[in-house]
Protein backbone atom coordinates (compact mmCIF):
# COMPACT_ATOMS: atom_id res chain seq x y z
CA UNK A 1 0.00 0.00 0.00
CA UNK A 2 2.53 2.42 1.15
CA UNK A 3 4.49 1.37 -2.41
CA UNK A 4 1.55 2.88 -4.43
CA UNK A 5 1.59 6.02 -2.23
CA UNK A 6 4.96 6.16 -3.12
CA UNK A 7 4.41 5.78 -6.83
CA UNK A 8 1.89 8.58 -7.12
CA UNK A 9 3.77 10.69 -4.74
CA UNK A 10 7.04 10.29 -7.19
CA UNK A 11 5.09 10.38 -10.65
CA UNK A 12 3.10 14.38 -9.60
CA UNK A 13 6.69 15.37 -8.02
CA UNK A 14 7.74 14.68 -11.59
CA UNK A 15 4.87 17.02 -12.33
CA UNK A 16 5.78 19.27 -10.10
CA UNK A 17 9.51 19.58 -10.98
CA UNK A 18 9.36 19.38 -14.14
CA UNK A 19 6.87 22.80 -13.86
CA UNK A 20 9.09 24.46 -11.66
CA UNK A 21 12.66 23.73 -13.70
CA UNK A 22 11.31 24.86 -17.03
CA UNK A 23 12.01 28.50 -16.54
CA UNK A 24 10.35 29.68 -19.77
CA UNK A 25 7.25 28.07 -18.95
CA UNK A 26 7.26 29.09 -15.34
CA UNK A 27 7.55 32.86 -16.65
CA UNK A 28 5.15 32.65 -18.52
CA UNK A 29 2.75 30.48 -16.05
CA UNK A 30 0.34 33.27 -15.37
CA UNK A 31 0.91 34.89 -19.42
CA UNK A 32 -2.53 35.97 -20.52
CA UNK A 33 -0.91 36.93 -23.96
CA UNK A 34 -3.72 34.26 -25.38
CA UNK A 35 -7.16 34.78 -26.69
CA UNK A 36 -9.58 33.51 -23.79
CA UNK A 37 -11.57 30.19 -24.78
CA UNK A 38 -14.34 32.36 -25.21
CA UNK A 39 -13.75 33.53 -28.54
CA UNK A 40 -13.54 30.48 -30.16
CA UNK A 41 -17.16 29.92 -29.06
CA UNK A 42 -17.86 33.07 -31.09
CA UNK A 43 -18.92 34.65 -28.01
CA UNK A 44 -21.85 32.29 -28.76
CA UNK A 45 -23.74 32.54 -25.08
CA UNK A 46 -25.54 29.15 -25.66
CA UNK A 47 -22.54 27.86 -26.53
CA UNK A 48 -20.26 29.37 -23.85
CA UNK A 49 -23.08 28.85 -20.78
CA UNK A 50 -23.67 24.94 -21.83
CA UNK A 51 -20.28 24.52 -21.57
CA UNK A 52 -19.50 26.69 -18.56
CA UNK A 53 -22.52 25.03 -16.94
CA UNK A 54 -21.42 21.31 -17.89
CA UNK A 55 -17.74 21.56 -16.83
CA UNK A 56 -18.88 23.84 -13.29
CA UNK A 57 -20.84 20.85 -12.53
CA UNK A 58 -18.76 18.10 -13.23
CA UNK A 59 -16.22 19.82 -11.04
CA UNK A 60 -18.36 19.93 -8.60
CA UNK A 61 -19.76 16.31 -8.43
CA UNK A 62 -16.49 15.21 -9.08
CA UNK A 63 -15.27 17.19 -6.04
CA UNK A 64 -17.90 15.26 -4.22
CA UNK A 65 -16.97 11.96 -5.40
CA UNK A 66 -13.46 12.54 -4.37
CA UNK A 67 -14.49 14.03 -0.49
CA UNK A 68 -16.54 10.32 0.05
CA UNK A 69 -13.48 8.47 -1.62
CA UNK A 70 -10.89 9.58 0.47
CA UNK A 71 -12.89 10.00 3.85
CA UNK A 72 -13.56 6.19 2.81
CA UNK A 73 -10.26 5.21 2.28
CA UNK A 74 -9.19 7.52 5.76
CA UNK A 75 -12.25 5.65 7.93
CA UNK A 76 -12.03 2.49 6.58
CA UNK A 77 -7.89 2.55 6.43
CA UNK A 78 -8.03 -0.56 9.34
CA UNK A 79 -11.32 -2.41 7.47
CA UNK A 80 -11.70 -1.60 3.97
CA UNK A 81 -9.07 -4.15 1.74
CA UNK A 82 -6.99 -1.26 -0.56
CA UNK A 83 -8.06 1.77 1.63
CA UNK A 84 -4.94 3.36 -0.59
CA UNK A 85 -6.74 2.78 -3.66
CA UNK A 86 -10.06 5.00 -2.50
CA UNK A 87 -7.25 7.83 -1.93
CA UNK A 88 -5.52 7.12 -5.20
CA UNK A 89 -8.81 7.18 -6.73
CA UNK A 90 -9.92 10.34 -4.84
CA UNK A 91 -6.59 12.57 -6.22
CA UNK A 92 -7.37 11.26 -9.35
CA UNK A 93 -10.71 12.23 -9.36
CA UNK A 94 -9.82 15.58 -7.49
CA UNK A 95 -7.64 16.50 -9.97
CA UNK A 96 -9.93 15.07 -13.24
CA UNK A 97 -12.04 18.48 -11.11
CA UNK A 98 -9.40 20.83 -11.31
CA UNK A 99 -9.15 20.19 -14.96
CA UNK A 100 -12.74 20.99 -15.51
CA UNK A 101 -12.63 23.81 -13.09
CA UNK A 102 -9.50 25.22 -15.53
CA UNK A 103 -11.59 24.56 -18.67
CA UNK A 104 -14.40 26.89 -16.72
CA UNK A 105 -11.28 29.63 -16.09
CA UNK A 106 -10.30 29.68 -19.62
CA UNK A 107 -13.25 30.63 -21.43
CA UNK A 108 -12.44 34.52 -20.03
CA UNK A 109 -9.40 34.66 -18.55
CA UNK A 110 -6.90 32.51 -20.53
CA UNK A 111 -4.20 31.05 -18.33
CA UNK A 112 -4.10 28.42 -20.74
CA UNK A 113 -0.07 27.71 -19.12
CA UNK A 114 -1.74 26.98 -15.57
CA UNK A 115 -4.44 24.77 -17.18
CA UNK A 116 -1.60 23.16 -18.98
CA UNK A 117 -0.17 22.40 -15.88
CA UNK A 118 -3.22 21.08 -14.07
CA UNK A 119 -3.73 18.37 -16.88
CA UNK A 120 -0.39 17.16 -16.95
CA UNK A 121 -0.80 16.58 -12.91
CA UNK A 122 -4.24 15.00 -13.78
CA UNK A 123 -2.48 13.17 -16.45
CA UNK A 124 0.50 11.79 -13.96
CA UNK A 125 -1.89 11.03 -11.07
CA UNK A 126 -4.40 9.03 -14.24
CA UNK A 127 -1.61 7.06 -15.10
CA UNK A 128 -1.00 6.21 -11.84
CA UNK A 129 -3.93 5.23 -10.97
CA UNK A 130 -4.30 3.20 -14.39
CA UNK A 131 -0.48 1.48 -13.59
CA UNK A 132 -1.26 0.64 -10.05
CA UNK A 133 -5.07 -0.84 -10.82
CA UNK A 134 -4.39 -4.10 -12.78
CA UNK A 135 -2.00 -4.75 -9.86
CA UNK A 136 -4.80 -5.51 -7.60
CA UNK A 137 -6.71 -7.76 -9.63
CA UNK A 138 -5.51 -11.12 -8.47
CA UNK A 139 -5.84 -9.37 -4.71
CA UNK A 140 -9.23 -8.46 -5.63
CA UNK A 141 -10.43 -11.76 -6.59
CA UNK A 142 -8.60 -13.20 -3.84
CA UNK A 143 -10.24 -11.18 -1.67
CA UNK A 144 -14.03 -12.42 -3.28
CA UNK A 145 -12.79 -15.81 -3.12
CA UNK A 146 -12.01 -15.10 0.58
CA UNK A 147 -15.70 -13.17 1.06
CA UNK A 148 -16.99 -16.23 -0.50
CA UNK A 149 -15.21 -18.53 1.82
CA UNK A 150 -16.22 -16.76 4.84
CA UNK A 151 -19.76 -16.88 4.05
CA UNK A 152 -19.57 -20.55 3.70
CA UNK A 153 -18.22 -20.70 6.75
CA UNK A 154 -20.71 -18.35 8.25
CA UNK A 155 -23.40 -20.96 7.21
CA UNK A 156 -21.46 -23.77 8.52
CA UNK A 157 -20.96 -22.31 11.94
CA UNK A 158 -24.70 -21.12 12.22
CA UNK A 159 -25.75 -25.29 11.30
CA UNK A 160 -22.96 -26.23 13.65
CA UNK A 161 -24.53 -23.85 16.05
CA UNK A 162 -28.49 -25.28 15.03
CA UNK A 163 -26.94 -29.03 15.43
CA UNK A 164 -25.49 -27.60 18.90
CA UNK A 165 -28.69 -26.32 20.30
CA UNK A 166 -31.18 -29.45 19.00
CA UNK A 167 -28.39 -31.64 20.65
CA UNK A 168 -28.11 -29.26 24.07
CA UNK A 169 -32.02 -29.81 24.10
CA UNK A 170 -32.04 -33.27 23.55
CA UNK A 171 -29.93 -33.90 26.36
CA UNK A 172 -32.08 -31.86 28.79
CA UNK A 173 -34.67 -33.68 27.60
CA UNK A 174 -33.10 -37.56 28.22
CA UNK A 175 -32.02 -35.66 32.08
CA UNK A 176 -35.59 -34.72 32.72
CA UNK A 177 -36.66 -38.15 31.21
CA UNK A 178 -34.52 -40.00 33.19
CA UNK A 179 -35.34 -38.16 36.60
CA UNK A 180 -39.17 -38.96 35.43
CA UNK A 181 -38.10 -42.34 35.47
CA UNK A 182 -36.57 -42.24 38.66
CA UNK A 183 -40.04 -40.90 40.13
CA UNK A 184 -41.54 -43.67 39.00
CA UNK A 185 -39.66 -45.57 40.77
CA UNK A 186 -39.73 -44.15 43.82
CA UNK A 187 -43.60 -43.84 42.99
CA UNK A 188 -43.67 -47.75 42.44
CA UNK A 189 -41.00 -48.59 45.27
CA UNK A 190 -43.44 -47.11 47.62
CA UNK A 191 -46.40 -49.07 46.29
CA UNK A 192 -44.42 -52.05 47.56
CA UNK A 193 -44.50 -51.69 51.32
CA UNK A 194 -47.38 -51.01 54.09
CA UNK A 195 -44.94 -49.33 55.90
CA UNK A 196 -46.42 -45.91 56.41
CA UNK A 197 -43.18 -43.89 57.33
CA UNK A 198 -41.40 -45.77 54.15
CA UNK A 199 -44.33 -44.55 51.88
CA UNK A 200 -43.96 -41.24 53.59
CA UNK A 201 -40.03 -41.13 52.71
CA UNK A 202 -40.36 -42.21 49.11
CA UNK A 203 -42.74 -39.77 48.51
CA UNK A 204 -40.46 -37.10 49.74
CA UNK A 205 -37.86 -38.14 47.44
CA UNK A 206 -40.20 -38.61 44.52
CA UNK A 207 -41.11 -34.63 45.10
CA UNK A 208 -37.64 -33.69 45.39
CA UNK A 209 -36.12 -35.39 41.80
CA UNK A 210 -39.85 -34.16 40.93
CA UNK A 211 -38.24 -30.13 41.54
CA UNK A 212 -35.46 -30.99 39.70
CA UNK A 213 -36.82 -32.51 36.71
CA UNK A 214 -39.27 -29.51 36.43
CA UNK A 215 -36.22 -26.85 36.45
CA UNK A 216 -35.32 -28.94 33.11
CA UNK A 217 -39.14 -28.69 31.61
CA UNK A 218 -38.84 -24.99 32.61
CA UNK A 219 -36.35 -24.79 30.12
CA UNK A 220 -38.36 -25.56 27.04
CA UNK A 221 -40.43 -22.56 27.79
CA UNK A 222 -37.24 -19.85 28.21
CA UNK A 223 -35.79 -18.84 25.23
CA UNK A 224 -32.69 -19.93 25.67
CA UNK A 225 -30.86 -23.42 26.63
CA UNK A 226 -28.84 -21.60 29.67
CA UNK A 227 -31.33 -19.67 31.70
CA UNK A 228 -34.93 -20.22 33.20
CA UNK A 229 -37.02 -17.74 34.69
CA UNK A 230 -37.38 -19.08 38.04
CA UNK A 231 -40.67 -17.57 38.62
CA UNK A 232 -42.36 -19.15 35.83
CA UNK A 233 -40.99 -22.11 37.79
CA UNK A 234 -42.13 -21.28 41.02
CA UNK A 235 -45.22 -20.72 39.97
CA UNK A 236 -45.03 -24.52 38.38
CA UNK A 237 -43.60 -26.70 41.59
CA UNK A 238 -45.99 -25.01 43.87
CA UNK A 239 -49.24 -25.78 41.75
CA UNK A 240 -47.58 -29.07 41.54
CA UNK A 241 -47.02 -28.82 45.47
CA UNK A 242 -50.70 -27.71 46.03
CA UNK A 243 -52.28 -30.09 43.84
CA UNK A 244 -50.46 -33.28 45.62
CA UNK A 245 -51.28 -31.87 48.91
CA UNK A 246 -55.13 -31.65 48.10
CA UNK A 247 -55.97 -34.51 50.40
CA UNK A 248 -55.12 -32.27 53.28
CA UNK A 249 -57.79 -32.09 55.24
CA UNK A 250 -57.47 -27.48 55.46
CA UNK A 251 -58.37 -26.03 52.91
CA UNK A 252 -55.02 -24.15 51.61
CA UNK A 253 -55.18 -21.06 49.70
CA UNK A 254 -51.88 -20.06 48.02
CA UNK A 255 -50.99 -16.36 47.00
CA UNK A 256 -48.36 -15.95 44.66
CA UNK A 257 -46.32 -12.52 44.40
CA UNK A 258 -43.48 -13.36 41.96
CA UNK A 259 -40.74 -11.50 39.95
CA UNK A 260 -39.13 -12.56 37.08
CA UNK A 261 -35.70 -13.47 37.82
CA UNK A 262 -33.53 -15.05 34.89
CA UNK A 263 -30.79 -17.87 36.16
CA UNK A 264 -28.50 -20.57 35.53
CA UNK A 265 -29.69 -24.06 35.33
CA UNK A 266 -27.88 -25.14 38.29
CA UNK A 267 -28.66 -21.92 40.66
CA UNK A 268 -32.01 -22.97 39.40
CA UNK A 269 -31.94 -26.95 40.77
CA UNK A 270 -30.58 -25.50 43.74
CA UNK A 271 -32.88 -23.01 44.71
CA UNK A 272 -36.00 -25.58 43.49
CA UNK A 273 -34.45 -28.36 45.92
CA UNK A 274 -34.88 -25.11 48.51
CA UNK A 275 -38.44 -23.72 47.50
CA UNK A 276 -39.42 -27.54 47.32
CA UNK A 277 -38.50 -28.32 51.29
CA UNK A 278 -40.22 -25.01 52.25
CA UNK A 279 -43.04 -25.45 50.63
CA UNK A 280 -43.75 -29.02 51.43
CA UNK A 281 -42.71 -27.80 55.44
CA UNK A 282 -45.81 -25.13 55.31
CA UNK A 283 -48.07 -28.17 54.36
CA UNK A 284 -46.84 -31.07 56.02
CA UNK A 285 -46.32 -28.97 59.47
CA UNK A 286 -48.58 -25.41 59.28
CA UNK A 287 -52.03 -26.38 58.98
CA UNK A 288 -52.25 -29.46 61.11
CA UNK A 289 -55.03 -28.13 63.45
CA UNK A 290 -57.01 -25.93 61.14
CA UNK A 291 -59.94 -26.10 58.76
CA UNK A 292 -58.25 -23.65 55.93
CA UNK A 293 -55.16 -21.75 55.72
CA UNK A 294 -52.63 -19.86 53.65
CA UNK A 295 -49.37 -20.05 51.86
CA UNK A 296 -47.79 -16.77 50.49
CA UNK A 297 -44.69 -17.08 48.34
CA UNK A 298 -42.76 -14.10 47.22
CA UNK A 299 -39.92 -13.25 44.82
CA UNK A 300 -38.36 -10.10 44.80
CA UNK A 301 -35.12 -8.77 43.64
CA UNK A 302 -33.59 -5.43 43.86
CA UNK A 303 -31.32 -3.52 42.16
CA UNK A 304 -28.14 -5.11 42.97
CA UNK A 305 -29.38 -8.72 41.78
CA UNK A 306 -30.04 -9.77 45.18
CA UNK A 307 -32.89 -12.11 45.25
CA UNK A 308 -35.50 -12.68 48.49
CA UNK A 309 -37.46 -15.87 48.29
CA UNK A 310 -39.85 -16.16 50.86
CA UNK A 311 -42.79 -18.31 51.96
CA UNK A 312 -45.04 -17.35 54.64
CA UNK A 313 -47.96 -19.01 55.93
CA UNK A 314 -50.50 -18.48 58.47
CA UNK A 315 -50.83 -21.72 60.21
CA UNK A 316 -49.27 -22.82 63.62
CA UNK A 317 -45.92 -21.51 63.55
CA UNK A 318 -42.90 -23.35 64.10
CA UNK A 319 -42.09 -24.60 68.13
CA UNK A 320 -40.36 -22.14 70.58
CA UNK A 321 -37.55 -24.39 70.96
CA UNK A 322 -36.47 -24.90 66.70
CA UNK A 323 -33.83 -23.54 65.17
CA UNK A 324 -32.52 -23.47 61.41
CA UNK A 325 -28.50 -24.36 62.95
CA UNK A 326 -29.58 -27.13 65.29
CA UNK A 327 -32.59 -28.85 63.62
CA UNK A 328 -32.51 -32.33 62.87
CA UNK A 329 -35.44 -33.06 60.10
CA UNK A 330 -34.04 -33.63 56.72
CA UNK A 331 -35.99 -30.60 55.28
CA UNK A 332 -34.22 -28.11 57.13
CA UNK A 333 -30.93 -30.08 56.79
CA UNK A 334 -31.43 -29.95 52.79
CA UNK A 335 -32.28 -26.01 53.05
CA UNK A 336 -29.04 -25.66 55.36
CA UNK A 337 -26.36 -26.99 53.36
CA UNK A 338 -27.81 -26.07 49.83
CA UNK A 339 -27.55 -22.32 51.10
CA UNK A 340 -24.47 -22.92 52.12
CA UNK A 341 -23.67 -24.10 48.51
CA UNK A 342 -25.51 -20.95 46.80
CA UNK A 343 -23.80 -18.97 49.31
CA UNK A 344 -27.29 -16.70 50.47
CA UNK A 345 -28.51 -16.67 53.86
CA UNK A 346 -32.20 -18.22 55.33
CA UNK A 347 -33.81 -17.56 58.10
CA UNK A 348 -37.10 -18.62 59.88
CA UNK A 349 -39.06 -16.83 62.19
CA UNK A 350 -42.35 -17.23 63.75
CA UNK A 351 -44.81 -14.62 62.92
CA UNK A 352 -47.85 -13.39 64.50
CA UNK A 353 -49.78 -15.72 63.02
CA UNK A 354 -47.60 -18.59 61.64
CA UNK A 355 -44.00 -19.22 59.87
CA UNK A 356 -42.49 -17.18 57.71
CA UNK A 357 -38.74 -18.98 55.96
CA UNK A 358 -36.60 -16.51 54.14
CA UNK A 359 -34.10 -17.00 51.59
CA UNK A 360 -31.72 -14.44 50.55
CA UNK A 361 -28.88 -15.28 47.77
CA UNK A 362 -27.38 -12.78 44.89
CA UNK A 363 -28.11 -14.17 40.90
CA UNK A 364 -24.85 -12.65 39.11
CA UNK A 365 -22.07 -14.54 40.83
CA UNK A 366 -23.46 -17.59 39.88
CA UNK A 367 -23.65 -17.02 36.09
CA UNK A 368 -20.40 -17.31 34.37
CA UNK B 1 -75.77 -41.29 30.32
CA UNK B 2 -72.92 -40.14 32.77
CA UNK B 3 -74.12 -43.14 35.20
CA UNK B 4 -73.68 -44.92 31.93
CA UNK B 5 -70.15 -44.28 31.77
CA UNK B 6 -69.16 -44.44 35.45
CA UNK B 7 -71.06 -48.05 36.08
CA UNK B 8 -69.11 -50.13 33.79
CA UNK B 9 -64.95 -50.74 34.34
CA UNK B 10 -63.28 -48.34 31.97
CA UNK B 11 -60.73 -49.83 29.87
CA UNK B 12 -57.32 -47.75 28.95
CA UNK B 13 -54.55 -48.41 26.81
CA UNK B 14 -51.37 -46.56 27.52
CA UNK B 15 -49.14 -46.05 24.83
CA UNK B 16 -45.64 -44.89 26.46
CA UNK B 17 -41.94 -46.24 25.50
CA UNK B 18 -40.38 -45.68 29.06
CA UNK B 19 -41.66 -48.61 30.67
CA UNK B 20 -40.81 -47.75 34.21
CA UNK B 21 -43.05 -44.42 33.26
CA UNK B 22 -45.64 -46.61 31.90
CA UNK B 23 -45.78 -49.25 34.91
CA UNK B 24 -46.50 -46.13 37.15
CA UNK B 25 -49.16 -45.22 34.58
CA UNK B 26 -50.43 -48.71 34.79
CA UNK B 27 -50.61 -48.39 38.62
CA UNK B 28 -52.27 -45.08 39.02
CA UNK B 29 -54.60 -45.93 36.46
CA UNK B 30 -55.79 -49.40 38.23
CA UNK B 31 -55.80 -46.99 41.59
CA UNK B 32 -58.66 -44.54 39.61
CA UNK B 33 -60.68 -47.93 38.93
CA UNK B 34 -59.37 -48.28 35.23
CA UNK B 35 -58.25 -51.73 34.17
CA UNK B 36 -55.84 -51.72 31.57
CA UNK B 37 -55.93 -53.27 28.51
CA UNK B 38 -52.21 -52.50 27.92
CA UNK B 39 -48.82 -50.89 27.58
CA UNK B 40 -47.49 -50.45 24.18
CA UNK B 41 -44.28 -48.53 23.16
CA UNK B 42 -44.66 -48.12 18.92
CA UNK B 43 -47.41 -46.39 16.95
CA UNK B 44 -48.36 -49.42 15.15
CA UNK B 45 -49.27 -51.41 18.25
CA UNK B 46 -51.30 -48.98 19.86
CA UNK B 47 -53.44 -48.46 16.26
CA UNK B 48 -53.61 -52.33 16.60
CA UNK B 49 -54.99 -52.64 19.90
CA UNK B 50 -56.62 -49.23 20.02
CA UNK B 51 -59.10 -50.61 16.64
CA UNK B 52 -59.86 -54.13 18.30
CA UNK B 53 -60.33 -53.38 21.72
CA UNK B 54 -62.11 -49.81 21.03
CA UNK B 55 -60.41 -48.68 25.03
CA UNK B 56 -62.11 -45.92 27.20
CA UNK B 57 -59.26 -44.23 27.80
CA UNK B 58 -56.30 -43.72 25.78
CA UNK B 59 -52.92 -42.21 27.38
CA UNK B 60 -50.28 -41.21 24.69
CA UNK B 61 -46.82 -40.63 24.93
CA UNK B 62 -45.57 -38.39 22.16
CA UNK B 63 -42.26 -39.79 21.88
CA UNK B 64 -42.60 -43.22 20.94
CA UNK B 65 -40.09 -46.01 19.67
CA UNK B 66 -40.06 -46.23 15.83
CA UNK B 67 -40.56 -43.88 12.89
CA UNK B 68 -43.77 -42.50 14.01
CA UNK B 69 -44.41 -40.67 17.11
CA UNK B 70 -47.76 -40.38 19.42
CA UNK B 71 -49.21 -37.44 17.36
CA UNK B 72 -49.24 -39.76 14.16
CA UNK B 73 -50.60 -42.55 16.27
CA UNK B 74 -53.17 -40.40 17.52
CA UNK B 75 -54.24 -39.60 13.97
CA UNK B 76 -54.73 -43.55 13.13
CA UNK B 77 -56.54 -44.21 15.97
CA UNK B 78 -59.06 -41.27 15.63
CA UNK B 79 -59.31 -42.49 11.80
CA UNK B 80 -60.38 -46.28 13.32
CA UNK B 81 -62.45 -45.27 16.65
CA UNK B 82 -63.56 -42.34 18.21
CA UNK B 83 -61.74 -43.13 22.09
CA UNK B 84 -60.78 -40.05 24.52
CA UNK B 85 -56.89 -39.28 24.13
CA UNK B 86 -55.15 -37.99 26.36
CA UNK B 87 -51.20 -36.81 25.78
CA UNK B 88 -48.69 -37.28 27.49
CA UNK B 89 -46.15 -34.58 26.67
CA UNK B 90 -43.34 -32.04 27.72
CA UNK B 91 -42.73 -29.11 26.21
CA UNK B 92 -39.93 -30.96 24.54
CA UNK B 93 -40.32 -28.54 21.88
CA UNK B 94 -43.02 -25.42 20.49
CA UNK B 95 -43.18 -27.20 17.50
CA UNK B 96 -44.16 -30.28 18.35
CA UNK B 97 -46.64 -29.28 21.25
CA UNK B 98 -48.17 -26.79 18.30
CA UNK B 99 -48.30 -30.04 16.08
CA UNK B 100 -50.18 -31.74 19.20
CA UNK B 101 -52.58 -29.47 19.52
CA UNK B 102 -53.80 -29.13 16.07
CA UNK B 103 -54.81 -33.11 15.90
CA UNK B 104 -57.76 -34.06 17.88
CA UNK B 105 -57.03 -35.08 21.35
CA UNK B 106 -59.39 -34.28 24.66
CA UNK B 107 -56.38 -33.19 26.96
CA UNK B 108 -53.12 -33.37 27.69
CA UNK B 109 -51.06 -33.93 30.74
CA UNK B 110 -47.48 -32.43 31.23
CA UNK B 111 -44.58 -34.85 32.13
CA UNK B 112 -43.39 -35.31 34.51
CA UNK B 113 -47.18 -35.10 36.28
CA UNK B 114 -48.73 -35.89 39.45
CA UNK B 115 -51.55 -38.28 40.96
CA UNK B 116 -54.06 -35.60 41.36
CA UNK B 117 -53.65 -33.73 37.96
CA UNK B 118 -53.51 -36.86 36.29
CA UNK B 119 -56.87 -38.04 37.96
CA UNK B 120 -58.48 -34.71 36.87
CA UNK B 121 -57.25 -34.54 33.40
CA UNK B 122 -58.17 -38.03 32.94
CA UNK B 123 -62.00 -37.35 34.36
CA UNK B 124 -62.03 -33.75 31.89
CA UNK B 125 -61.04 -35.82 28.92
CA UNK B 126 -63.79 -38.57 29.52
CA UNK B 127 -66.49 -35.86 29.95
CA UNK B 128 -64.82 -33.88 26.90
CA UNK B 129 -65.22 -36.70 24.60
CA UNK B 130 -68.86 -37.92 25.91
CA UNK B 131 -70.28 -34.33 25.47
CA UNK B 132 -68.33 -34.24 21.96
CA UNK B 133 -69.83 -37.64 20.74
CA UNK B 134 -73.29 -37.41 22.60
CA UNK B 135 -73.74 -33.98 21.84
CA UNK B 136 -74.17 -31.49 24.90
CA UNK B 137 -76.97 -33.71 27.77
Amino acid sequence: MKRQLYVIGVVSGFAVITLLLWPRLTDRLLTTDFLPHAYCYLQNSGLVWTNVAADSLIAIAYLAISVTLIYLGYKGRYDIPFPWMFVIFGFFIVACAATHFMEVVTVWIPVYFVSAAVKLFTAAVSVAAATVLPFTVPQVFALVQQAKTTQQMTEQLRASEDRKDALLQEVHHRVKNNLTVICSLFYLQSTHTKDEEAIRIFRDMERRVHSMALVHESLYRSEGLERIDFADYARTLSQDILSSHGGLSAQVRMRIELETVMMGVDLAVLCGLILNELMVNSFKHGFNDRAKGEIKLTLHRDAHNQCTLSVEDDGVGIPPNLTVETSKTMGLRLVRSLTRQIRGSFELSKRDRGTSACLRFKVDQHEQ
Amino acid sequence: MNNEVVSREQRALIVEDEVLIAEELRDRLSRLGFSIIAAVDSCDEAVAIAARERPDLVLMDIRLKGAKDGIEAAKEIRMQVDVPIVYLTAYSDRATLDRAKATDYDAYILKPFHRRELQSTIEVAIKRHAIRVHGME
